[in-house]
This record gives structure tokens, C-alpha cells and sequence, in this order.
């Protein structure tokens, strides 16, 4: 019978078996490059990353610290940091201490940017949970090119902050200069994170380091008076001379969008944006719940879901899968 | 002539009193259906003022006309269809901002509109004051105060509305500013919209594109405006989906997303409006709501108060059932006592008295007797707890267990009330928005034991078990309940997957009932309809039983009509232990379950109508052991519902499947756990 003749399986089965052939040699060279190449680059990149933190302060970077950054032996540590070395990414005496050349802080840049942005990606974009994303980030920031980090950049838009609040470096992989302003500049009820403590006079630098304050730390604006003010520090609070506030920049603490689901009772927050598209997030606008609304925290049930809220005026009971849809901002003060 | 009627559509958020003004205003003059094509009630009311016939069309209460719910379909397309001559939109003075919302949106499709603003006496009670007149300006259409539970402000409101029909009063809505990117955008669309001919309804159409609403979205890519009711002549469908294109194109083109600019944006405007007329009085103190809810939502206490509710509930409708069943059978047998002597004095023959008496009214005597009571306190509690606003407490404080189910909290106040009554259970369901949801309750309350099943299984058990019948009816309780879990679980799982649908409850602030209004509404809505059916469906079906067991007269019990049913259906139910005249006595009971007891003593042949007995109860230790006694309790429990609540599964559901559903879920559920009973309790050797 025709069916069974062999012009009528032979070609549709010839051009299956070789578009599978095709398909798999494909996803093998694509994991067997992974597979070959990653966990060493991996490795390597770490190490580097690692390297450009300590040695922020630092004239160069012994073995020892950078086993204890890494969690590995001073040994491997050693074998590591040759291999930076050998690479041209770093130059020095292994056994004494090594500092990154120009291309290896050039390199470490880029990771940090690829990998903050990644953390963006998947915050805003795939909706992951903040404590999840900085292992992923670890993997997907070594698969990239500089024309797909640039890419992606462009794609979230160019964030400023990535998910943990840190600064995302720009294009030239160079952290912004602070454009932070004194703490002078600052109102009460601010929450401010240092950028720059300026080293002049070295004994006022000194006390204010001894103080607590440093790049990074962040402070609450409690009292501004013309000749003093008070800031909160690690919560206690500290009075500093206008003359010393005038030397210490910092820039507002991001205020990160958060789940509503998140919230504890009694907070008010307010909508920055409803996800989800379609029904649900129709249902959730008519509800009142718009961007710029205003929403308290009423109570939780006995079994801790749902919750209630308070929005526009009205009470209302929302799962917490359906409350994590809606993105809110703290409200602090007044 | 015709002119002299005025067809009003009621809208309004849920929980605004919607109802209230509706009863209120047409009273008994009723007439409840169902919307065309959908399981929406529609309720319609008539009455006269000053010559006028007016007549109220309740529409459905929803939040918003974005057409994503059948409701808020109905409620669009019935305001779009110009059937109405006034739109009355009742609103909510507590929450005035969300209420403006749904104002906002009728605004842009008629203008004659006239606003109720309800629970005023909440609103003052709560420290604030409305400016009505200030409303009204920025609105552009009359607005009335109200308190509908005191008739407060109607008479303004009837007037309003006639006012407002007749022409005498203008209405000049006010259009929301969207600002400029939207405005734009509509402003663009609206020219294309002229362009092809369409006046009128131009901008809410313009709008409607870029808010992506599904209604609107779908008749444009159809090319056919028919489905919104308008009429567009020489419109070609190309013309249409080309327009649909470009409002695609700029409600993406916005950040964020069109649609959230234009919900924001209503809102906003709302925001704005709320700020001009409303205003504090007095300074804000804790409310009473506030109280309670921090007692009855509590991490330990609820459960206790929860517990204690319900128990009371049941209580009083166990307590309730006896008495009130006392007292109607006593005055059902001197009536039938009185019937029987009166028939006997005209010499009446034999089969007439014996239909008459023994079967139609001594059969319909006991299930009215043994439905009624309890029927009557279930419903009234039911009504009180969800005007007090304790019914979204238990919902709320209910809903995380119920979620392992794929189901919400509402489901669990449809298994409570099933246990007082099954029809209550079902009918409870309709507080359930989601479609879902409801059905699954409607075809798993059946399974909750409801009292009539529970008084009988009592009797039973005592005579089976003696001391041992309390744990013996906790185990039927705890297995009732599990296979009700077990069934809504095996639904979600099976036919009712998909989208899991986003749950809102809103919480009401408690409110203080109107007793009387309840149990007066409580009564006559529900109870007498319900009682009604039960009737019909009882005295035929009493009579028949009586006609099956005493023909043909005179012969021994093996060759009556019910002697060859219980022959027949001997071998069905083999596989769960189930004799042929249990199997029997089951089916007659299916008019209402409280009758299996008499229903046994006929089919045993031990007496030929549905009187009372006491002899069947000596009987049956002797022909059942230990285990059919279980097996048949088991299989009594959750079986086939009763007739009415087959009949208020047709109600509620409007479809010929899920009313099937809701006998074959019950049937399919009893048949395996008896046979799983049954057969392990074999094999253990019992």
C-alpha cells in the first residue's frame, strides 16, 4: 500500500531525526561551554569581586583575607589569586599580598554592574523575593557580554539602585561621584545614607569615624537647630556641630517598593503599582487600590492570612498571594 | 398613556442598602427572575406615586461597569440599553470616595442619573458631615440624603426621580479630567469616532478602547457594535478593528498602562470631590467595629466565640425543631383525627380515607412538622448574622483552612447552615461571588448531616448501640464533614481548575439589625417559598408511597407493590451491605429524610402508612447486625439530598447539569465510603 511506501515516512522522519540532532548538538555546545568554562571563570570572577571590596581601603590583599571573604582554604586562595595574576588582572607577590591592575578593577566593575542590575531583573521583572536573588544574580552575571549588560541596562531602563538599595555603577563601570549634600542640607524626619566623609581635618575625620560614621552607614535626622543637629546613628542618637555636619555627604535612603503582603499591622504604606494585568489587577484598581493610595494594616486572621485593610474609607480582606501583587512604600512619618 | 410609567434601574455598590430602598419603596409588589441568559436574580418591583406607575429594576450590586463580571455585564449593558428612563445609583455616605468610583463611570453613559446618598445616620455617627448641596454642584445631578432603614429622605428621592424622568430637572454630569496624556488620547479617538459617524456616546467609547475593557475590545474586533447596543450605519467592520488597532497602540504607548492612568485618574477626581464636601465634625474615636473585630478575629479567642455561635445556633434550632415539632404534629393528628371522623361519617370508602388520610396528609403533616421549625430559626439567624456584619467575620477568620481546598472561607457559613438544613446551606451560597466557589458549595452542602438526618440517625443509634450512639453520631458528624472536604477538594481538582481568581472580602462595620425587618423578610422571602416546595413535592409523593404499599389490598406484604420493590432492588445494594427494603425506604424518604424512620416500617411490612412507630425501632435489632446498622446509617447520611434541596439546587444553579452534579456528587460519595465501610468492616470481622 502506498501509506507504506518509503518516499511517504522516509523524509519527514530524516528531517525530524536531524532537527533534533541540531537541536541537542546546540544545547550541548551551550552547556558543555557553561559546563567547561563557568565553574572555573566563576571561580576566578569571584575572587576578583572579592578582591576589589577589601581592597577599597586596603594598599593590597593577603591570601588569608581573601580565603576568609570566599570561605575557602588560604591555599586555594593562593592558587587563585596566581591565576589573576597570570591573567593580568592583578599583579603583586601572592605570599605578600596582591593589588588589581587597571583591567582587573576594570573587570570587577563590570561584574558588580551586571550583577545589580541582574538583581533588578529579577526583582521587578520575574518577581523573585529579595533574599533569593543574589545567588541567582552570582550565576547570571559571569554569562554576560558587555553588549548584553548594556542591553539589559537599557531594558530596565537604566536603574540607579538595584533591589538592595546599592548603586548601580553606569555604563563606564565607574560609581557615580557622590552627588550626595551635607547633612546640613538635610530635614528632620530624613532617612539619609553616607556617601563621603571628608578626611580634612584628619582629627575631626577621626572622631566622626570613631562616632560611627562612615561611607554606607545610614542615619535618621531627628532635630535640625542652626548651630547643631541631631542625627540617629545605629539607633542611638548623636549631636554633631553644624561645622561637622557640614563634612559629612549623604543622599536619601532609597524607599524600596515592598509587597503589601509584607506588612505588619498597623503600618500605612501607600500603592506605587498594581501587578498582575487583567481581572485581577482591574479588580484591585476598582477597589480603590490605585497608584498613590493610601492603605493601613488592620489585622491579621487568626491563621495569619488573610489581611485586612484599611483603603479609601473602606475595610477590605485580601489574600496574602493577591496583597503581594500590589507594591507599596512605607509611610514613616506624619 | 405610555409615558405615564417610569422604568428606574437601582444601582449601587454591594452593602449600600441597595435592598433596603428597594423592599422599601415596592414592598411586596415583587417579581424575581433571572436576568436573560445568566444566573444573576433579577428582582423587579412596582408602585404609584401621584399617578405615576413606577417601576424599579434592582440591578446587580458591583464595584465598577468595567464589564469583568456577568454583574457588572448586566448592570452596564441594562444602563447602556436606554430601557431605563433614571438611573438611581445609591451610594454609600461612610465610603464615599470608593462609592464615587461606580458614580463616575454612570456619569459617562447618562445623564439621568439621580444619587442616593445612604446611611446618613452612620455618617453622622461617625463624626462627619456630608454638604449635600456642595455634592450635587460637583456631581451635576440631584443627590438625596437617606436612611433607608428609617424611610428617612424616600419620599425626596421618588420625587428626584420623577423630576428628573419628566425633564423638569437637567442633569449636567461632570466628566472627570484625565489629564493630559488621556485626554489627548481621547480627545484623538473621539474625532476618529465622529469621523465615523457615532455622536453621544463618542467619549465613553474612546475611553473604553483605552481602558482595554473586554466588552468594548471585542465588539470593535468583531466589527459589530450591536452587542453594546448601539446602532451604527455604514460603519464597516475594517473601519472598527483599524480604530481598536490605534487605541491599542496609545494605551501601550502610556507608562504606566492606560487603564491604571484612567482608574487613578477617577479616583483621583473622586479624591478631589471628597475633599470639597465632606468635613469632620467631631474628632475621631475608636469605633465600635474596631472593638469588637480586635475580639472576634483574635489569634485565640475567636475560636472559642466562633464555637460558641454556631453551638447556639444549632441549639436553639435543635430546641426550636423539638418544641415547635411538638406542637405542629399534635395539631396535625387532631386534625387528621377530625378528618378521618368526618370522612368515616359520610361513609367514605375505604381507598379514599386511605390515600387521603393516611397517605396525603399524614405524609405531609410529618414533613412539615419536621421541616418547618428548624427551617424558620436558620433562616432568621442567617439573616441576622449577615445584616449584624458577624457572616464576613467568620468568612475572614475561616478562610486560610479553606484555601488547602482550593476554596474560600464563605464555604464553611454554607456547611454551617447545612447543618441545620440543607436547603438553607445551598441557598446560603449565593453570598459567594466567586462562581466557582458557589457551586462547589452548593454541591457539597448535601453532604453536611442537617438536623432532620441527624434526629433520625439518633433514634436509630440508640437502638443499635445503646451507650455506644454518641461516639457512633460523632463518627457520622466527623465523616460527613471530611467527605464534604474531600469532595470540594476532588472539584477544585477536577472540574473547577483554572485561574484561581483574585479574593476580596469586604468587612462591612457592624450594624445593628432590624429585627423585625429580618424575621419579617426572613419569612416570607424565604421560609414560605421553601415550605411551599416542600409541600408540593411531599404530598404527591406521601400519596404514592401509601398507594405502593396497599395495592393491591388485602394481600400478604410480599405481593404489595412495595413487597416487589424491595424483592427487586434486593441485589443493587449487595456490594454495601444494604438490603432491598432498606434500599426502599431510603428512596421514600427522599420527599424528606425525617421519614426514614415509618418509611422502615413500611418497608419491612410492618405497617402501611408513614405513621409515627415505635414497633420498627423494637424490629430492627433483630434482622440488622452491628455493622449493616453502621453501614446503613453511613450511606443514610450522605445519600441522594432531599427533594427540596434538589429543587434549590435548580434555583440557585438555573442548569439541568449541576443540578444533576448535585445528586451525583452525594450518590458517588456515599457509594464509595459505605463500600469502603462495609467491605473493611468485613474484613476486620465484624
Amino acid at each position: 500500500m502506498e501509506i507504506f511506501g518509503i518516499s511517504n515516512w522516509l523524509w519527514p522522519t530524516v528531517s525530524v531525526v536531524l532537527a533534533i540532532l541540531f537541536v541537542w548538538t546546540l544545547l550541548r555546545r551551550r552547556r558543555a561551554i557553561l559546563r567547561s568554562r563557568l565553574p572555573q571563570l566563576i571561580e576566578m570572577e569571584d575572587a576578583l569581586k572579592e578582591i576589589y571590596n577589601i581592597q577599597q581601603g586596603e594598599a593590597s590583599v593577603e591570601a588569608g583575607a581573601l580565603a576568609e571573604a570566599l570561605g575557602i582554604s588560604v591555599e586555594t586562595a593562593k592558587g587563585l589569586m596566581g591565576v589573576l595574576v597570570a591573567s593580568g588582572w592583578a599583579e603583586g607577590d601572592v605570599s605578600v599580598g596582591i593589588r588589581l591592575t587597571m583591567q582587573g578593577r576594570e573587570r570587577a566593575q563590570e561584574l558588580i554592574r551586571a550583577h545589580r542590575l541582574w538583581e533588578r531583573y529579577l526583582v521587578d521583572r520575574e518577581g523573585m523575593p529579595l533574599e533569593v536573588i543574589h545567588a541567582e544574580a552570582n550565576i547570571r552575571e559571569h554569562e554576560m557580554t558587555p553588549d548584553e549588560v548594556a542591553k539589559l541596562d537599557a531594558d530596565l531602563g537604566h536603574p540607579a539602585w538595584d533591589p538592595h538599595g546599592d548603586i548601580i555603577p553606569d555604563a563606564g563601570c565607574r560609581v557615580p561621584p557622590p552627588a550626595g549634600s551635607p547633612l546640613t542640607d538635610c530635614m528632620p524626619g530624613d532617612r539619609l545614607r553616607i556617601l563621603h566623609v571628608e578626611d580634612e581635618p584628619p582629627a575631626l575625620f577621626a572622631q566622626l569615624v570613631a562616632m560611627g560614621f562612615g561611607p554606607g552607614v545610614e542615619v535618621e535626622m531627628v532635630e535640625h537647630q542652626p548651630r547643631y543637629l541631631t542625627v540617629r546613628v545605629a539607633g542611638s542618637p548623636l549631636i554633631l556641630a553644624t561645622a561637622a555636619a557640614e563634612r559629612i555627604h549623604a543622599v536619601p535612603v532609597p524607599v524600596l517598593p515592598v509587597p503589601l503582603g509584607e506588612l505588619p499591622v498597623g503600618v500605612r504604606a501607600r500603592v506605587v503599582e498594581v501587578k498582575g494585568g487583567g481581572k485581577h489587577q482591574r479588580r484591585m484598581l476598582d477597589m480603590g487600590l490605585v497608584p498613590g493610595a493610601e492603605v493601613t494594616v488592620l489585622r491579621k486572621a487568626p491563621l495569619g492570612d488573610p489581611t485586612e485593610y484599611r483603603v479609601k474609607g473602606t475595610a477590605v480582606a485580601l489574600r496574602r498571594s493577591d496583597a503581594d501583587t500590589i507594591l507599596v512604600e512605607e509611610i514613616t512619618n506624619g | 398613556m405610555d409615558r405615564k410609567t417610569i422604568t428606574v434601574g437601582v444601582t449601587g455598590n454591594p452593602n449600600v442598602g441597595k435592598s433596603v430602598i428597594f423592599n422599601t419603596l415596592t414592598g411586596s409588589r415583587q417579581h424575581v427572575g433571572n436576568w436573560p441568559g445568566k444566573t444573576v436574580e433579577k428582582a423587579e418591583g412596582v408602585f404609584h406615586y401621584q399617578g405615576w406607575e413606577i417601576r424599579f429594576v434592582d440591578l446587580p450590586g458591583t464595584y465598577s461597569l468595567a464589564a469583568q463580571s456577568p454583574e457588572e455585564v448586566i448592570a452596564r449593558d441594562y444602563i447602556i440599553s436606554r430601557e431605563p428612563d433614571v438611573v438611581l445609583n445609591i451610594v454609600d455616605a461612610t465610603s464615599l470616595e470608593r462609592n464615587l468610583n461606580l458614580t463616575l463611570q454612570i456619569l459617562e453613559l447618562t445623564e439621568r442619573v439621580v444619587v442616593a446618598l445612604n446611611l446618613m445616620d452612620e455618617l453622622r455617627r461617625g463624626g462627619w458631615e456630608i454638604d449635600v448641596k456642595a455634592l450635587e454642584e460637583a456631581l451635576g445631578v440631584p443627590v438625596v440624603p437617606t436612611v433607608a432603614t428609617e424611610r428617612e429622605g424616600l419620599p425626596e428621592l421618588v420625587a428626584a426621580i420623577v423630576k428628573v424622568a419628566t425633564g423638569q430637572q437637567q442633569g449636567h454630569p461632570v466628566a472627570v479630567d484625565y489629564g493630559l496624556t488621556v485626554e489627548g488620547y481621547v480627545e484623538s479617538l473621539e474625532a476618529d469616532l465622529a469621523h465615523l459617524g457615532f455622536d453621544g456616546r463618542s467619549r465613553w467609547l474612546a475611553l473604553k478602547l483605552l481602558e482595554d475593557d473586554p466588552e468594548v475590545v471585542e465588539a470593535f474586533k468583531q466589527g459589530d457594535l450591536a452587542a453594546l447596543g448601539l446602532v451604527a450605519q455604514f460603519v464597516s467592520p475594517e473601519a472598527l478593528q483599524a480604530l481598536l488597532r490605534r487605541a491599542v497602540r496609545l494605551r501601550e504607548g502610556t507608562q504606566p498602562d492606560a487603564k491604571v492612568v484612567i482608574v487613578s485618574g477617577r479616583y483621583e477626581f473622586a479624591d478631589s470631590i471628597v475633599h470639597r464636601v465632606v468635613h469632620r465634625e467631631r474628632p475621631e474615636e475608636e469605633s465600635l467595629t474596631e472593638r469588637i473585630d480586635r475580639i472576634v478575629t483574635h489569634k485565640v479567642w475567636s475560636w472559642p466565640i466562633m464555637l460558641a455561635m454556631l453551638t447556639l445556633v444549632f441549639w436553639i434550632t435543635i430546641k426550636g425543631g423539638e418544641i415547635g415539632g411538638g406542637w405542629l404534629e399534635a395539631g396535625f393528628s387532631s386534625l387528621i383525627g377530625a378528618v378521618r371522623a368526618w370522612l368515616v361519617s359520610v361513609q367514605a370508602p375505604w381507598w379514599v380515607i386511605g390515600a387521603l388520610v393516611d397517605g396525603l396528609m399524614m405524609g405531609t403533616g410529618t414533613v412539615i412538622a419536621a421541616m418547618l421549625p428548624p427551617m424558620i430559626i436558620l433562616f432568621v439567624a442567617f439573616a441576622l448574622l449577615e445584616d449584624s456584619g458577624l457572616l464576613p467575620r467568620l468568612a475572614f477568620n475561616l478562610d486560610r483552612p479553606m484555601q488547602t481546598l482550593g476554596s474560600q472561607g464563605k464555604q464553611v457559613i454554607t456547611w454551617g447552615m447545612s447543618f441545620g438544613c440543607n436547603v438553607t446551606g445551598v441557598m446560603a451560597a449565593r453570598i459567594i461571588e466567586n462562581k466557582k466557589v458557589r457551586l462547589a458549595s452548593i454541591l457539597t452542602s448535601p453532604l453536611i448531616i442537617c438536623s432532620g438526618r441527624y434526629g433520625a440517625g439518633v433514634a436509630l443509634a440508640i437502638v443499635f448501640f445503646g451507650d455506644g450512639a454518641l461516639p457512633v453520631m460523632l463518627s457520622l458528624v466527623f465523616l460527613s464533614l471530611g467527605t464534604a472536604a474531600l469532595a470540594t477538594l476532588g472539584l477544585n481538582k477536577t472540574l473547577f481548575r483554572s485561574e484561581p481568581g483574585s479574593f476580596v472580602l469586604e468587612m462591612p462595620p457592624y450594624r445593628k439589625p432590624k429585627f423585625w425587618q429580618v424575621i419579617w423578610r426572613a419569612l416570607w422571602d424565604r421560609v414560605a417559598l421553601t415550605m411551599w416546595r416542600a409541600v408540593e413535592f411531599a404530598a404527591p409523593a406521601t400519596l404514592l408511597i401509601w398507594v405502593l404499599g396497599n395495592i393491591p389490598r388485602g394481600v400478604p406484604f410480599e405481593q404489595t407493590a412495595i413487597g416487589w420493590l424491595v424483592h427487586g432492588l434486593a441485589p443493587l445494594g449487595r456490594p454495601w451491605g444494604l438490603s432491598g427494603a432498606m434500599l426502599t425506604a431510603l428512596l421514600f424518604a427522599l420527599p424528606a429524610k425525617e421519614i426514614i424512620v415509618p418509611a422502615l416500617a413500611m418497608t419491612y411490612g410492618l405497617q402501611t402508612s408513614l405513621a409515627e412507630s415505635e414497633q420498627v425501632l423494637a424490629y430492627l435489632p433483630q434482622v440488622w447486625t452491628p455493622l449493616t446498622s453502621y453501614s446503613f446509617l453511613v450511606f443514610f447520611m450522605l445519600y441522594l439530598p432531599c427533594l427540596v434541596t434538589v429543587w434549590a439546587t435548580w434555583k440557585e444553579t438555573r442548569s439541568l447539569k449541576w443540578t444533576l452534579m448535585g445528586l451525583a456528587v452525594p450518590m458517588v460519595m456515599a457509594s464509595l465510603i459505605t463500600f469502603f465501610v462495609y467491605q473493611g468492616g468485613r474484613l476486620l470481622g465484624f
